[in-house]
């Protein structure tokens, strides 16, 4: 029994497809083994038969005899020298013997000239063989040179397609160097902004340190403001205190409208002013202290807000004591005032406005 | 394995026989022995050196040479060894793969000058059709047997009998891995065998 192993073997072996050790072992085999042998016959005549899958080709008449003329060359060629006839050793008597050397020497010329027809013929046949063989060798070179040929043009084109292709790398690369060398560029320009930003950031936070600083110190005044504020307000209210007194003195109190304005400024938070009305005369008196001094084209405005009215009503302008900002002054209303929600000064143009323009400097309610 | 010419109709043993009989006289200088083993075998082995060479001189000259050696070397001749036209077909081929390998120095070249791209398949499919009139009965049982093969078995026996080329060169030429090349060859030849009734 064959295995598979070997029948692959074999089916190679019979196309000549076996080689180096694989054909050494095979060789083996086959000489060890009959049914091998046996097998291999079978494959080379199923091989052999494989031929006539071939396309039938009819061959020509001159195949044929130029085959039949080559044989019979092959046959000339070794059966010549057999030819060569040998004087035979009979004896013969001289009367006889001029008619036969003369034949045996034409027979002699006869055989001479025939072997050396024969090795012309022979010699013939050698160098017709001699030239086919060179022509053969001198189509074998040709299409060893085309092949060679056909070789040095793909490797021509390969070089080339590399040359090409090299060239592309080498552009995108500079492309991409030159892409990096602007990123590098940026990046150098980003940071210079950020170095920049930096110091910014740390000239405000100096900045800011120094606004705390003096922020710290405003709140220190403020503070003591404050406390001047809260000591004026008594003051304030003593006052307020002595004209109700007063005004006690001169009438009934119930009615009037009593109360301390409290400055809006920043640069005098120390200003204050308390304003009575009197509703039943429609007129009041006002007393101001530490109000900023006014420029020549300034007044100070005072508006009673009654809530009738849409816009505060105008109650007078006046001035203070530019070096103690004091003044006491009664007042009158430009329109009726019913009832009085708060009393507001406004620093205003010269003469006053009808309607309040400038920044309020007191406020009360 | 022989064509028909005045045994056309024998069965392929028989005609094994005369085969053999013809070479021993050949063998002996009988030149009319050799005059019919050439009508007999010429056909076939001309086709077959013309389709590994793809020349058509080239061809008649390897077949040339293959008589020239079987006039010579007749009495060699072993029948136990396989049929006369076996033995033939065995000089044709091989004197036509060295000229195919002697044309390709390079893989390269062999790769590109060989091949199902020089149209084995269409000569077989022609040469099913048009010229089965003139086949004998050898040539239209086997293309009848190749033609029941599955096409990849075929196209591997074709590549190892035409091609000229080594196991490795017919993987890659069938863009297949080696172990199943073989196997095909192998299925393929057994399969080609048995539908031929070849067996030992």
């Amino acid at each position: 029994m064959i295995d598979e192993h070997h029948e692959e073997l074999a089916s190679l072996y019979v196309f000549d497809l076996l080689e180096g050790a694989e054909l050494a072992q095979f060789e083996q085999a086959l000489a060890r083994d009959p049914a091998l042998r046996a097998l291999v016959a079978t494959l080379r005549e199923t091989a052999a038969a494989v031929a006539h899958t071939a396309p039938t080709v009819q061959p020509p008449a001159s195949l044929k005899h130029r085959v039949l003329a080559s044989i019979e060359a092959l046959e000339q060629s070794t059966a010549a020298p057999d030819n060569v006839i040998r004087p035979s050793p009979t004896v013969f008597r001289m009367g006889q013997l001029i008619p036969w050397t003369a034949a045996a020497g034409l027979a002699l010329c006869s055989v001479w000239l025939g072997s050396r027809y024969l090795a012309t013929r022979v010699e013939s046949d050698l160098l017709r063989k001699e030239q086919k063989l060179t022509e053969l060798t001198l189509t074998s070179s040709r299409q060893q040179l085309e092949a060679e040929r056909i070789i040095a043009g793909r490797q021509l084109q390969e070089a080339q397609k590399q040359i090409a292709s090299t060239g592309k790398q080498l552009e995108t690369t500079l492309a991409q160097v030159t892409a990096q060398d602007q990123l590098l560029a940026e990046a150098r320009a980003q940071t210079t902004e950020r170095d920049r930003l930096v110091a910014e950031a740390r000239t405000q936070l100096t900045t800011r340190e120094r606004e705390i600083a003096t922020l710290t110190q405003r709140i220190d005044i403020f503070t003591g403001a404050t406390e001047e504020i809260g000591r004026k307000l008594g003051e304030a209210q003593q006052q307020v205190a002595l004209l109700t007194s007063e005004l006690k003195s001169q009438g009934d109190l119930a009615d009037f409208k009593i109360t301390a304005l409290a400055s809006l400024l920043k640069n005098s938070p120390q200003a204050l002013a308390v304003a009575v009305w009197d509703p039943s005369k429609q007129e009041g008196v006002l007393k101001v202290e530490k109000l900023p001094a006014l420029l020549a084209n300034q007044d100070y405005q005072l508006w009673i807000v009654d809530p009738q009215y849409l816009n505060p009503v105008d109650g007078g302008v006046f001035t203070v004591d530019p070096t103690t900002g004091e003044r006491r002054m009664k007042f009158k209303a430009k329109q009726p005032v019913g009832a009085v929600n708060a009393f507001a000064v406004t620093l205003e143009r010269k003469g006053g406005v009808p309607k309040a323009e400038g920044p309020f400097v007191l406020l009360g309610k | 394995m022989t064509p028909p010419a005045s045994t056309g109709s024998l069965p392929p043993d028989e005609r094994q026989q005369i085969d053999a009989r013809l070479l021993q006289r050949v063998a002996q200088g009988d030149k009319l022995a050799f005059g019919e083993l050439y009508d007999r075998f010429s056909g076939p082995l001309l086709g077959a050196a013309q389709q590994i060479l793809r020349d058509s001189a080239e061809a008649q000259d390897v077949v040339h040479d293959a008589f020239v050696t079987l006039w010579e070397k007749a009495a060699t001749f072993e029948v136990s060894r396989g049929s006369a036209f076996s033995w033939v077909v065995t000089l044709v081929r091989n004197r036509a793969i060295d000229r195919v390998r002697m044309r390709r120095r390079r893989a390269e070249i062999l790769a590109e000058s060989l091949p199902a791209d020089l149209g084995y398949a269409d000569a077989a499919t022609e040469s099913a059709g048009s010229e089965s009139a003139a086949l004998g009965d050898d040539a239209r049982a086997v293309r009848a047997a190749v033609a029941t093969l599955p096409v990849e078995q075929k196209r591997a026996l074709e590549l190892a009998f035409f091609g000229g080329l080594t196991q490795e060169e017919i993987a890659r030429k069938l863009s297949e891995p080696l172990g199943t090349v073989k196997a095909r060859i192998r299925r393929g030849l057994l399969k080609l065998r048995e539908s031929l009734s070849l067996r030992p």
